[in-house]
């Protein structure tokens, strides 16, 4: 008993968060329903998501926000594994190796878009450095990668920062994985790479799920990349949504909370979707618990 | 999940029961202004306002917040925050109902003022409570009746002018264009050397505006509804001149730079061949610190640009009305106003018939630098803003017929 009050105790604070976030999102709820009392708003009404969802640039913000998402996560899950079989196969998942990839993890997404229009606009180092090695003969023959409605320069930036993260979340598990099943399959006659590809990979799938997972919602929902990087239009969903809720007329109000309400549902329904499928899924690979 | 609910209620009734605590901000309706400057005496007043400009941070740090000191033993915070933020500080406190708020004095113009007064964020009329009003401030001026058309009865004082100006360096381009037609021309003769901050950036949408009374002229926009299809009809023209600039403009048109700052950097960078400012001394202080070459300078269309005002008013609930009335009267003063000037090249507000001799020859000795236009350039080339309402309309069908077409 007295164990279970300690415990309770120490959940606490996080209790207490969760509420808040809950009241919080109670509020965007409330308001996007057309209630914001202060501004004579009473009448519950659905006319704000009807609106939002008979908008084309909603839906074009949408797009760019799950193309985005998808591709960043999809791919830095690809290469992050990848990266991830490299370490624990030097040997490398503890030391100076496993710190360095920690870097890009810890760097703010501000700093990173600065280091991506620092390397990659038309005047940037790579342009630059191709021009001076006599590669481009001109600086408009670099591509475009920033400001593009394609979002590549946003995709890129994601990448620099997901690739180590997912390395980085798996590393643990399949270092472990490794180092008793992935050798005993190799002493029982499996090449290495016979050994990672049906033992230690699909053992180390949870982890890589789960860091899908964190990483896509992340970059659904995330606002500096896109915002710095990306094209005056189409913009991307948070970015679209904070606008409107940065709109002067503060009757609008209820509409921008409406597409904050989306945002939420959509990224509760995705995590919920994803949570049935990686559960099959895993359970045919032998991964799932 | 039952226990999580009851925190949930908990929390929700412990918050609602912390803004229900009402203490009424005091009536001044009746006091004189000597009863007021006494009420004010040892107290502290906030003001809020854009807190970008560093000149201007010092300026408040280093002369204002010292002034109000000594002479009216009043402590002034500065805090700096963006307007929406700021408005959504104060409607956050209403819907709370919290009666005494945290904010006092506001920086504030246009669309948000109309925002912040239709909304009930604002104290009330206090302009003619203050004694430098009938001092220095042109009463009759449609500036200081009206913010972008919003009647403005007294609900803010104003604090400094500003102006559209655009500005190049004559040791790049030799050309000032002095048109809408003649900036066409000009983006035709260095493509991809020019483009505007993306709308509703302040500064790109006064430069959208100004094209609009370049092409369509001012007048019919004063009293126009802020209807989608009636704004629509009326900027069409301007719209088909914009989509006609973008094959020549940075990126082609399908991208904008996210705002002003990133504009100016870029002209000074190089990348970019003209910039435009709502700072219309801007240049010489770019020169000044270098960031300019001593060969850039301002210019103006032929048939005017954009100017507005840009006003101190006082929040709904602010703690200290009688604080902030002296503060702001204390910066409608001649003397804080030439120190603006000098310091900020700020524009002033104050009215220079209402100036005494000596005080009109300090405004006049000021040298405001190179690269510059002087006062009476700016000011007979000065056309009214719109009204605030069909500035956000304007900004949404920039978004959608001009980006990229």
């Amino acid at each position: 008993m007295r164990k279970k009050r300690t415990a309770y105790l120490l959940l606490l604070p996080l209790m207490g968060v969760t509420a808040l976030a809950l009241l919080a999102c109670g509020s965007v709820l409330t308001q996007s329903l057309g209630v914001v009392p202060a501004f004579g708003l009473t009448e519950p009404t659905l006319d704000y998501y009807r609106e939002a969802l008979t908008d084309p640039a909603f839906f074009s913000a949408l797009g760019v926000s799950l193309r985005t998402a998808l591709l960043s996560a999809l791919a830095a899950a690809a290469l992050g594994t990848a990266l991830c079989g490299a370490l624990v196969r030097l040997g490398r998942d503890r030391g100076p190796m496993a710190y360095l990839i920690r870097l890009p993890i810890l760097t703010p997404h501000a700093v990173t878009a600065l280091f991506a229009i620092l390397l990659l606009s038309q005047t940037g180092l790579l342009a630059r450095w191709a021009r001076a090695l006599g590669l481009l003969s001109e600086p408009g023959a670099f591509p475009q990668l920033l400001f593009t409605p394609s979002y590549g320069g946003t995709i890129l930036a994601y990448l620099w920062k997901e690739i180590p993260f997912v390395a980085y979340f798996t590393l643990a598990l399949m270092a472990g994985v490794s180092r008793t099943l992935g050798e005993a399959a190799e002493n029982l006659g499996a090449s290495p790479l016979g050994a990672f590809l049906t033992v230690t990979l699909p053992l180390s799938l949870p982890a890589v799920s789960q860091a899908f997972l964190i990483i896509f919602l992340f970059a659904f929902g995330g606002y500096e990349l896109p915002l710095l990087l990306g094209a005056t239009l189409p913009k991307a969903l948070p970015v679209y949504a904070h606008l409107a809720y940065m709109h002067p007329d503060l009757r609008q109000r209820p509409a921008a909370m409406a597409l904050y309400g989306l945002i939420l549902l959509l990224s509760a329904a995705l995590a919920a979707l994803y949570g049935l499928l990686t559960r099959r899924l895993l359970r045919r690979v032998g991964g799932g618990q | 999940m039952k226990k999580l609910t009851a925190l949930f209620l908990i929390l929700t009734m412990l918050l609602s029961a912390c803004g229900g605590k009402d203490t009424h901000t005091p009536d001044l309706s009746a006091a004189s202004w000597d009863q007021i400057e006494e009420a004010a005496r040892g107290t502290s007043v906030t003001f809020y306002g854009w807190g970008g400009d560093e000149d201007r941070n010092n300026w408040l740090a280093s002369v204002a917040a010292p002034y109000m000191k000594e002479h009216y033993d009043i402590t002034l915070e500065v805090v700096g925050m963006n307007i929406d933020e700021i408005l959504a500080k104060l409607a956050g406190e209403k819907e709370a109902g919290s009666a005494a708020g945290s904010i006092d004095m506001i920086w504030i113009n246009g669309e948000n003022f109309y925002s912040a007064k239709e909304n009930g964020l604002l104290y009330g009329a206090f302009l003619d409570k203050l004694p430098n009003t009938g001092n220095y401030i042109d009463t009759e001026d449609p500036e200081t009746l009206n913010d972008f058309c919003m009647p403005i009865e007294g609900y803010e004082a104003p604090y400094g002018r500003a102006q559209m100006v655009l500005y190049n360096d004559s040791a790049v381009t030799p050309e000032t264009p002095a048109s809408a037609q003649e900036m066409l021309v000009y983006c035709q003769q260095y493509p991809g050397k020019v483009t505007y901050p993306a709308l509703p950036d302040f500064t790109g949408s006064a430069f959208v505006r100004n094209i609009v009374y370049e092409i369509c002229g001012w007048e019919q926009f004063q009293t126009m509804e802020a209807d989608y299809d009636t704004v629509k009809e009326a900027i069409e023209p301007a719209l088909d001149y914009l989509r006609s600039l973008n094959p020549y403009l940075w990126n082609q048109g399908r991208t904008f730079p996210d705002s002003s700052t990133t504009v100016d950097a870029m002209f000074a960078d190089g990348e970019l061949v003209l910039g435009m400012s709502y700072s219309p001394y801007g240049v010489a202080v770019g020169i000044e610190n270098g960031t300019y070459t001593g060969t850039t300078r301002t210019f103006l269309f032929e048939n005017g640009t954009i100017g507005n005002t840009n006003y101190m008013s006082i929040a709904f609930n602010s703690p200290n009305p009688a604080g902030a009335m002296v503060v702001i009267n204390a910066m409608i003063s001649a003397e804080l106003q030439l120190s603006q000037y000098e310091q900020l090249r700020n524009l002033p507000v104050v009215s220079p018939a209402k100036l005494s001799g000596e005080e009109r020859a300090a405004f006049d000795a000021v040298d405001m630098g190179q690269g510059v236009l002087s006062q009476e350039e700016l000011l007979t080339h000065r056309l009214p803003e719109m009204p605030a309402k069909l500035v956000p309309v304007i900004e949404e069908i920039w978004l959608s017929e001009v980006v990229g077409k």
